[in-house]
């Protein structure tokens, strides 16, 4: 029986696991073809975010990386679900679907990239451009067995990224291999005067150092599902059979790494999302005979959904005369204190090793008993990085009862090429399964 | 948190929340903060940056430069005669 064509791949994928907002009704031969998270704005596509406050806009421009995927000969071939502006861990606080993961349509895709994760496991050699603020990068590729790069904090332009928290945004790719990424990310990455926190970056290395020494912090082997620790543990022999070595280190500072991650990130998210108000982007009020804080205040209570105005409520009050001092500054000193926590680990050792999530695809009824605050505590272990910004892969290291494990490493700030050299190598001591695809 | 200080919040947040809503954010925000307080265990300091990484100016040259056409913005509001139209300010 013949391959499935790549058209029919990205029909499955959107109509099977609803990875897609939107797609394309048929593809240019002769080009290579990406994805891009529905908060890129894109010509010809909504943007919408995962929000029902966006519906109906379309940008009449496309972000830079998009721009620079297209100059390079990519195709455009659909906008892939998330959580609400981000806002998630598990692509359920969607308002234009919830992507189901390839191994299991039961479980969680993760998030808040997940629809991205999907289709870069659905559709072998796809290219799809995820955006991590926290960790929704790292977690979807955990959580659909693919590779996940998230970029440092400012190696590719964020112009035209519907923005979450300024200070943690990151565009980076999703795909089944690391030779894929490390193939386009040279063509995403580098500076752009349309975003300045792009323009004092370092070149990129052409070609990577692969790291030979890995940290293993003890704190991050605490509260895993145990059959994540297990499966995390196998990976460990093969590394060092590929000439690794893995060391464990105490980082008693990534204790504080979450609730500052929370308190920033919803800080900036909550004065970002001002603008939707009903005039400017997407859902537009006509009731104009208001006075403009009940038209401002009705079309917000309206268009946005449970956990963005649960994150607007928090990042408002953490701002608030009073609070600021506590919430919000001390959240600042604390990501200065995790940078040098870090830098003092990279003396002795070239990248930090963790896994990625710590529990295995969670089915959605188990989601839905969750509190928000368990919900948030699920990152505890890809938010550390986003926080200091610096890059990080996460790649497939085991399975359990057919579910992916993913492991992440990290590395210091601009030394992205290092991990893919990591990534590549990996790739050839380890092999990755992908689920069998019948469109 | 108390439901005076929530509405306080939402009333800044511009957002109208029902009595049901009132309640469960109110709860949600206490647990979730209740686990930032570790946060005050963190060593005080002066020294931070609002970005993890170094960030420079970028300038040009003060020279008009259309790279979207303004119609096609002004297509996504509502216009009457060429202005902007929105609630009233009073």
């Amino acid at each position: 029986m013949s391959a499935p064509s790549t058209y029919a791949l990205i029909q499955y994928a959107q109509r099977r696991h609803l990875a897609f907002t939107e797609t394309v009704d048929g593809l240019d031969e002769g080009r290579f073809h990406f994805s891009a998270k529905d908060n890129l704005c894109a010509l010809g596509f909504q943007a919408r975010a995962g929000s029902a406050v966006l519906e109906g806009y379309r940008p009449p421009f496309d972000a830079t990386p998009i721009h620079r995927l297209k100059a390079a000969g990519g195709q455009l071939v659909g906008k892939t679900t998330m959580d609400e502006f981000g806002f998630g861990s598990f692509s359920t606080n969607s308002a234009h679907g919830v992507p189901l993961n390839p191994f299991d349509p039961d479980r969680s895709c993760g998030g808040s990239s997940g629809g991205a994760g999907a289709a870069a496991c659905l559709i072998p050699g796809h290219i799809a451009l995820g955006v991590s603020t926290g960790g929704s990068i790292s977690g979807p590729a955990s959580f659909c067995g693919v590779v996940g790069l998230t970029p440092t904090y400012g190696r590719v332009s964020r112009y035209g990224l519907i923005d979450y928290g300024n200070s943690l945004d990151k565009v980076g790719l999703l795909s089944r291999s690391a030779a894929s990424i490390a193939q386009h990310f040279g063509t995403i990455a580098g500076p752009d005067p349309k975003d300045p926190t792009s323009c004092a970056q370092p070149p990129l290395a052409g070609k990577g150092r692969m790291p030979s020494s890995l940290a293993l912090p003890r704190e991050a082997m605490e509260n895993l599902d145990p059959a994540v620790r297990k499966a995390f543990q196998g990976a460990l022999p093969v590394l060092r059979g590929m000439g690794v070595a893995v060391e464990e280190v105490s980082m008693p500072s990534l204790r504080f790494a979450l609730p500052a991650y929370y308190v920033l990130a919803t800080s900036e998210a909550s004065t970002n999302l001002a603008r939707y108000c009903g005039m400017r982007f997407g859902r537009r009020e006509e009731e104009l005979n208001q006075h403009f804080n009940d038209f401002f205040t009705g079309v917000r209570s309206e268009g946005f959904g449970d956990e963005a105005k649960r994150r607007i409520l928090l990042g408002t009050f953490c701002r608030m005369v009073g609070f600021r001092s506590r919430y919000y500054l001390k959240s600042l000193a604390v990501r200065q204190m995790l940078i040098g926590e870090y830098r003092r680990v990279f003396q002795e050792h070239d990248a930090v090793l963790t896994p990625t999530m710590p529990f295995l695809p969670p089915r959605f009824e188990d989601i839905r008993r969750m509190t928000p605050l368990e919900m948030y505590l699920a990152d505890f272990l890809t938010i550390p990085p986003n926080l200091v910004g610096m890059p990080h892969v996460s790649v497939p290291c085991g399975y359990v009862d057919g579910l992916p494990v993913g492991m992440q490493v990290v590395a210091d700030h601009w030394k992205e090429m290092d991990l893919l050299e990591l990534a590549k190598g990996w790739e050839g001591a380890f092999l990755y399964t992908f689920p069998e695809v019948r469109p | 948190m108390d439901r005076e200080t929530i509405a306080k919040v939402a009333k800044v947040a511009r957002l109208a929340l029902t009595d049901e809503e009132m309640e469960r954010y109110a709860q949600d925000l206490d647990a979730i903060l209740n686990s930032f307080a570790v946060l005050d265990e963190a060593p005080a300091s002066d020294t931070y940056a609002l970005n993890p990484v170094p960030v420079v100016d970028v300038l040009r040259e003060d020279e008009p430069a259309q790279e979207i056409d303004p119609q096609l913005l002004r297509g996504q509001m509502g216009t009457y005669e060429d202005y902007v139209r929105g609630p009233r300010l009073s």
